[in-house]
């Protein structure tokens, strides 16, 4: 396109600056809030993400092939005998996008205090390990986590300790199926209690330490059945795991699994989030449409006289057009720039402050997730920059008719409207 | 006063002298009030849908249970005969009728599941087929098979989970082990009561939920064969009812305790009975609330844009008719009868448009799916089509607001232009 | 353990309908009732062999009526003194390395009893259910040098089983069940018990030996071995009592 051409455009978007900041600013303003709406979901799922994997799982999980969804607790990493569980972790902690790691033993069993007794999952874990890659730490409400001076310490879900009836300090006793077909069973002392909001882990988990569960169940210290992982950025999970699976595979038959496989409902609700984004911005791109088509029609009509004239004086149809269309273009940068910068600020203000949403109950529970009543924004240029996108498409093709109407004048009519 | 008849006729008038112009521009307003219709119908119609598959898979909207199941959970606690058939007859008169979308008495326990390759513990729930079909969603879930019916009365069906892990099809046999209801006054050694009772059953359907707790542990068989095992003909744990709309549920609950005083049964509203949805709902309402709030400022400045565009535009003409003797206040009362007339005419396209495409997405529903991309895992737990959904109120509203919105805009123009000078109003060029 | 087995061969020989053979029904009824009688002791040792590990348990079993059944551990010695105790629908499990006894919840009786491949249908009482078997004789003569008979039981649509038929094959001379095949609906054998070691107690004549093996999973079995029964002995009731668990 000639620059003259995009030159008249501009200049004659300004020759009705009433008109065209007045497009401008519904255009611009609207395009301000779809950013907010991209920087308030995006901040949504992502505080989801964290929240689902961190409390109990993690980011990534390496287990043996085979091992799900038995979770038998002969299946542990490296067979029969077991791995260097030291060097394991060595390996996974080489790669500069992990964080942190921890190895962990799984069992289910009967757990029983002196009246009830009730079926539980088993989580063995090394105390300062653990607590670098998930957060049950923080959701404390009686006594303190697993410590390393009291290796027979176990933490139970409150709802847990109402269905058996104990509380901190209680014994009770863990009885299961050990890896040598006995009963393995011993006692434990409740050291503390946690509530996390999520049904099934307050009902159904304990924790204890890793080597007590090994020592339950008679596994040598070399058979563990998990490692968990817990990355820098959450968003590269798939990618990180797919090169951990490669790379430990060379030396230990592995299954790496990221959160995606993890917990699918949550995937689930992260696409559906992001499905809804994409209705709302279908939306403005609608109403954008109306707005220019409304702004380009009436600036051609208005100018009837004046293209006819350019006409007669040899401009060709089609520049005519590539005028119309430029003009349309050059409103939708405009209020693009207008938009980001009114929006800028609202991001800033989202990502560092939040919107505090005081609501009704406590914690919020979905697809397995707990989320706060603060919500954080998160910036989300690949939407921003697709709205921009769009919005310059969408402002091309309305104008397009606009322009092709514009491009049937003929000059000698043309010149004669008033 | 004839003056402002006149006006207004002039106005009308001025509207049909560019009848392109002026119908594009209520295309315009229209199709804001349109794009407001939908998505408030969508938005409403997802968040309903969203509150009633959670009760779906739960206890309904509201349910009627022996007092003290909500904490202990205890499979004796059962409800007296009386209580259910009084709980049915209210549900089924008068006002209730209308709001009813199905009532359900359920047998609830849990047991052993055992084929010849495997076992497993089961949460039991002995229903009755039709009035289960009207509240639960588990029948529409079936993949394999079909749901119970009357007929089959050694019929079961389970969830896809459990089906694998018990290596069995349809039809295949399965026995299903229980511990017979204690019943107050027997003892705990008791032939029948309290002892291990175990039945036949053939698997008929096999669902798929896409919730692992459910697909992997809740059996449905007839109510008839779940009481002969527990040993309790006649009694259910609980009723389950669902409504047509859930701001109903507190007010039919009230009902209902009302009707069942004195009876030693608990009458909950879903808020009650299921905790966990409250906050799935607050989530929602939140989500909701942004984007309402996000398309209605859209629309807004939708308005806004096409009113004052159309509007200041015409200062040659308003000059006009200044210079021909119309006095600034009559000038006034002409635009702003024009923009009424206006806004009545975008009202009505908007209103026919909306309505139309809000009865479609009502009736066929908008599949998610078209929006997802390609690779959606194979069990989703939320129901990819949503249904729109319009309250008279809501219609009434988004109308009042355009409306207002609209009026409102034209208001300025209309008072500027009053005040036109007429040398700079009548420059051609 | 005996009362248990008992009760699997008890099912075998109730009473089908009139056009069966008479004879066979008489057949399968003896072998059923076995183990059957009003008190028994013995001494067991439980050898289980799966894919994870192998153990031998060896238990001493006090049992009255089908009510009543005291287990005790002797060996394995880091196992010995454990011991269970099932009263009607009720059980109990005594830890001695924790000196604590639970009280098993019914949803959490194991499928397989301590590991073994006998299931949780094998332990149950299932009296009130008469499972009907149609019993027709499929083989009569000689297999392996032996002179026996085969018979198929098939349940009768109402039976509370998972099994589709059962085929049990009986020594022509004694009448002694030699194996006995589990199938399920589909035709599929899923287990198969053999009875070895015919040794006579207080003149009856009992197979000692009893292999079950599941025929999905290649070199997995449970065996029983009788090294010691009594029948029809004295027990006294406080025997089934949870202060006598402890000792």
């Amino acid at each position: 396109m000639s620059g003259r051409i995009l030159g008249l455009a501009w200049r004659n978007l300004w020759r009705n600056p009433r008109r065209t900041l007045i497009a401008m600013s519904a255009i611009g303003f609207g395009y301000a809030m779809l950013l907010f709406v991209a920087c308030l979901m995006a901040g949504l799922r992502q505080q989801m993400i964290e929240t689902g994997t961190s409390l109990v799982l993690s980011d990534i999980e390496v287990h043996a092939p085979g091992y799900y969804p038995k979770r038998s607790i002969h299946q542990t990493l490296g067979g029969r005998q077991g791995t260097n569980v030291g060097t394991l972790l060595a390996a996974i902690a080489a790669d500069p996008r992990i964080d942190a790691a921890s190895p962990r033993v799984y069992a289910y069993g009967l757990v029983s205090a002196t009246t009830q007794s009730a079926g539980a999952e088993i989580l063995g874990v090394v105390p300062n390990q653990e607590q670098k890659v998930t957060v049950l730490q923080t959701r404390i409400v009686k006594g303190s986590y697993l410590t390393e001076r009291m290796p027979k310490g176990i933490l139970i879900g409150d709802r847990f300790a109402t269905t058996i009836g104990v509380g901190l300090g209680s014994e009770i006793i863990v009885l299961t199926e050990a890896a040598d077909g006995s009963m393995g069973n011993d006692l434990y002392t409740v050291v503390g209690i946690f509530h996390t909001g999520l049904d099934a882990i307050d009902r159904g988990l304990v924790l204890m330490s890793l080597a007590s569960l090994q020592e339950l169940l008679r596994l040598p210290p070399v058979r563990i059945h998990e490692v968990g992982i817990k990355l820098h950025n959450i968003t590269e999970a798939t990618t990180v795991a797919a090169a951990l699976g490669a790379q430990l595979g060379k030396t230990l038959p592995v299954r790496v699994r990221a959160w995606p496989e993890l917990v699918p409902e949550l995937a689930d609700y992260v696409q559906f989030n992001r499905g809804v984004t994409f209705i709302l911005f279908v939306i403005f791109f609608m109403l954008v449409i109306i707005g220019i088509v409304n702004t380009m029609l009436m600036a051609v009509i208005e100018r009837t006289r004046e293209l006819g004239m350019l006409m007669a004086v040899g401009m060709r149809p089609v520049h005519v057009v590539s005028l119309i269309l430029a003009e349309a273009v050059g409103l939708a940068a405009a209020s693009l720039v207008l938009g980001g910068v009114i929006g800028a600020p609202l991001l800033w203000y989202l990502q560092v402050h939040g919107l505090n949403l005081g609501g009704v109950g406590d914690e919020v529970s979905l697809a397995g997730v707990v989320v706060g009543h603060h919500w954080y924004g998160q910036q989300d240029f690949s939407a921003y920059s697709q709205a921009a996108l769009g919005l310059a498409v969408t402002a091309l093709v309305s104008a397009l008719y606009p322009a092709l109407r514009a491009a049937r004048f003929r000059p000698a009519e043309a010149l004669r409207k008033v | 006063m004839t003056g402002v008849l006149l006006l207004v006729k002039i106005g009308w008038r001025n509207l049909w002298r560019n009848p392109r112009g002026t119908l594009l521009t209520a295309l315009a307003l229209g199709l804001g009030l349109t794009l407001l219709l939908i998505s408030l119908g969508l938005l409403d119609g997802s968040h309903e849908q969203m509150i009633s598959e959670g009760v779906r898979f739960g206890t309904g909207h509201v349910v009627i249970q022996a007092q003290g199941y909500q904490d202990t959970g205890s499979q004796d606690l059962l409800l007296p005969a009386r209580v259910v058939s009084t709980t049915e007859e209210f549900l089924h008169t008068g006002a209730m009728k209308h709001v009813l979308r199905g009532v359900s008495p359920r047998l609830l326990a849990s047991g052993l599941l055992s084929s010849a390759a495997n076992a497993d513990g089961v949460s039991i729930m002995g229903v009755i087929p039709q009035e289960e079909r009207a509240v639960s969603l588990i029948p529409q879930r079936i993949v394999e098979g079909t749901y119970l019916n009357d007929d089959k009365q050694s019929g079961v069906v389970i969830g896809t989970d459990l089906a694998r892990k018990l290596e069995v099809k349809i039809g295949a046999k399965v026995v299903l082990m229980t511990q017979a209801v204690q019943q107050p006054g027997t003892e705990a050694t008791d032939a029948v009561g309290g002892g291990m009772q175990s039945t036949l059953l053939r698997v008929s359907g096999i669902f798929r939920t896409g919730i692992q707790a459910i697909d992997a542990h809740v059996i449905h068989l007839p109510l008839p064969v779940a009481q002969t095992l527990l040993g309790v003909p006649g009694r259910v744990t609980q009723v389950a009812v669902l409504l047509e709309r859930e701001g109903d549920a507190l007010m039919v609950a009230t009902g209902l305790r009302k009707q069942l005083a004195g009876a030693p049964v608990e009458v909950l509203p879903w808020r009650e009975s299921m905790p966990t949805l409250v906050q799935i709902f607050w989530l929602n309402s939140a989500f909701n609330y942004v984007m309402n709030g996000v398309v209605l400022a859209m629309v807004g400045l939708g308005i806004l844009n096409t009113i004052l565009m159309r509007v200041l535009e015409r200062r040659y003409e308003f000059g006009l008719c200044t210079a021909l003797g119309l006095r600034p206040l009559q000038l006034a009362v002409m635009i702003i009868g024009e923009s009424l007339a206006l806004t009545a005419i975008s009202l009505a396209l908007g209103l026919v448009l909306g309505l139309s495409v809000h009865y479609f997405f009502a009736t066929h529903g908008l599949d998610m799916r078209w929006v997802f991309k390609s690779d959606l895992p194979a069990a989703l737990v939320f129901d990819p089509i949503i249904y729109s959904r319009l309250s008279p109120s809501r219609i009434a509203s988004s109308v009042g607001i355009v409306f207002l919105t609209a009026t409102v805009i034209s208001f300025y123009p209309a008072l500027k232009a009053a005040r036109t000078e007429l040398p700079g109003a009548l420059k051609v060029f | 353990m005996a009362l248990c087995v008992g009760l699997v061969l008890l099912n075998l020989g109730q009473m089908s309908n009139a056009a069966d053979d008479q004879r066979a029904r008489e057949i399968v009824d003896r072998v059923a009732r076995l183990f059957i009688s009003k008190s028994s002791i013995s001494e067991v040792e439980m050898q289980i062999t799966n894919e994870n590990w192998q153990r031998n348990i060896l238990m001493r079993i006090w049992s009255v009526g089908e009510e009543n059944i005291l287990v005790r551990i002797i060996s394995p010695p880091e196992d010995a003194g454990t011991a269970v105790l099932k009263v009607g629908s009720n059980s109990w499990y005594y830890l001695p390395k924790t000196k604590r006894t639970i009280q098993m919840p019914a949803s959490m009786t194991m499928t397989s009893w301590m590991g073994s491949h006998f299931t949780l249908d094998d332990l149950v009482k299932q009296s009130h259910l008469a499972s009907d078997y149609f019993i027709t004789t499929s083989f009569e003569g000689t297999r392996n040098g032996v002179a026996v008979n085969e018979y198929t039981l098939t349940p009768k649509p109402a039976t509370v089983v998972v099994w589709g038929k059962i085929v049990l094959e009986v020594r022509q001379a004694d009448h002694m069940p030699t194996w006995q095949r589990y199938y399920n609906e589909d035709g599929k054998p899923i287990r198969e018990l053999t009875f070895s070691e015919y040794t006579t107690v207080k003149r009856r004549l009992i197979p000692t030996r009893l292999i079950m093996r599941p025929l999905d999973k290649a070199g997995e079995q449970t065996a029983l071995i009788y090294k010691n029964i009594s029948f029809d002995v004295p027990i006294s009731e406080e025997i089934f009592s949870l202060n006598n668990l402890k000792r």
